[in-house]
């Protein structure tokens, strides 16, 4: 099986408005808004992508 | 050491939907506590501030300082920039109020501790109590201090990014053609009209619109809402909003001073919004607007009724999800066929060429309508160009 993609939410404030569109949106409910920080269980997360298409600034990325 | 709680009434989230649920319970005569994760009820805004105001009195809204402009009507922009103006004579009282989206939370917030309720700040749910399948409460942090609540009923009012539901086992997840990713700045030093909320449709905004919602002088919430299903690369809204603005030199020579981004469920209603112990309301049961994104009114109408059906059944002794079928079906009463029939002009919308379109509104800003609705709209659309209308049938 090959190894999962890598998932990395830019959190930290250069890009992350922290709005939340992610977490509404993960078919997996694996993503969590805490104020301004932004985490997600790597081991749920299916790398499905969704959550790179619903963040409206580009503050997550696959690769 | 956080001491563990009991309470009739627990609603999780002070939002708008929040604050109208816990206020109506409380004035039911239930022992209500509402729980807020952050620090500031209303704040961080993550809204456009538009509203329609003919709701406000069906929920006993009083006009406050909230509200920031009152404009005369909305301006539907083709892509080619023809428009159509819908004013109130129109649109009834559809039109309405600018706000002040943090003050207007704080109001609220404010009516409902007037009326009883308990406020906790600071202090979010981490997961639900249950008793066999039934709800009881939840688990919560206060300042980071772990402690339970319990409760005969809770209502999950915990806003677009709803975990409640979910671990409630109730199904809410939305797919991405049911959802716009949006992003908004507030500039100042725009040529904007102040009587006018305005609105641009097509390939400036595939599958949502860009949004002008004046906030006087000069000032204005410019946004956009992307369906992201249409999202064909990282940072779509942002791309698309940034395009729109550097092609409109009246706010391209403006500056943001602000910036807000969130999510919007454009979805059809949900099959079920109710289990044994639990109740969802507002954005977390999904109820926006599909067609205008507007969750607000709705949010607010449902609150009243299901506060009021969540006092029944803490007095009743019975928070079970057939006793909850009286705010199932009253809200369903009251919203579901507009979110259903607001739905479905959203799913052709989203489908539409800026050639139709611009067809569209090029005939409707040359008629004057009655009344606003989608059948008086086709008429109008299908005497100038009958081909655009063979396309909604299905709404004629």
């Amino acid at each position: 099986m090959p190894s999962k993609k890598s998932l990395h939410i830019e959190s930290s404030g250069q890009l992350c408005i922290y709005c939340g569109a992610c977490v509404g949106i993960c078919p997996l409910n694996c993503i969590y808004l805490d104020e301004t920080r932004i985490t997600f269980d790597e081991r749920v997360c299916t790398r499905c992508e969704i959550c790179v298409k619903a963040c409206p600034v580009g503050a997550i990325e696959i690769d | 050491m956080v001491q563990n709680l009991k309470t009739d009434v627990l609603v999780i989230g002070a939002g708008p939907a929040g604050s109208m649920t816990a206020k109506w319970a409380a004035k039911h005569g239930a022992k209500v506590l509402m729980i807020e994760k952050r620090q500031e009820i209303g704040s961080p805004v993550r809204c456009g501030e538009g509203m329609s105001k003919e709701w406000l009195k069906e929920v006993e809204i009083k006009p406050g300082r909230w509200i920031n402009v009152e404009v005369e009507g909305a301006r539907i922009y083709s892509p080619s920039e023809k428009v159509f103006e819908i004013n109130e004579k129109h649109a009834g009282n559809e039109v309405g109020y600018v706000v002040e989206r943090d003050e207007f939370d704080k109001q609220l917030a404010i009516d409902a501790a007037n009326a009883g309720v308990e406020v906790l700040l600071k202090t979010a749910a981490t997961s639900l109590l249950k008793d066999g399948n039934r709800v009881v409460g939840v688990k919560a942090k206060a300042f980071g201090e772990p402690f339970e609540i319990r409760a005969p009923v809770t209502i999950g009012a915990d806003g677009f990014e709803s975990q409640v539901g979910r671990w409630a086992g109730i199904p809410t997840n939305i797919a991405m053609r049911d959802m716009d990713t949006c992003l908004q700045y507030r500039m100042t030093n725009v040529d904007c009209d102040v009587r006018y909320c305005d609105f641009f449709l097509g390939r400036v905004a595939p599958g949502g619109y860009v949004w002008i919602f004046p906030k006087g002088e000069g000032l204005a919430n410019v946004g956009i809402g992307v369906q992201v299903s249409q999202v064909s690369s990282p940072a779509d809204a942002r791309t698309y909003l940034d395009r729109w603005i550097a092609n409109h030199p009246g706010y391209a020579k403006g500056k943001k001073i602000d910036m807000v981004g969130g999510g919007v469920s454009i979805s059809a209603p949900l099959k079920q919004t109710v289990a044994d112990g639990i109740m969802l309301v507002g954005d977390a049961a999904r109820m926006i607007d599909p067609l205008t994104g507007g969750g607000i009114a709705n949010g607010c109408i449902a609150g009243k009724i299901c506060g009021t059906v969540a006092a029944e059944a803490a007095a009743a002794g019975d928070p079970s999800k057939e006793f909850f079928q009286k705010y199932e079906k009253g809200w369903r009463a009251r919203l579901e066929e507009k979110l259903y029939r607001n739905w479905l002009a959203k799913e052709k919308l989203v489908t539409l060429s800026d050639t139709t379109f611009d067809k569209v509104v090029d005939a409707l800003a040359g008629v004057r309508l009655e009344k606003l609705n989608v059948h008086n709209i086709l008429r109008a659309v299908h005497e100038k160009y009958p081909e655009v209308t063979k396309e909604f049938e299905a709404f004629l």
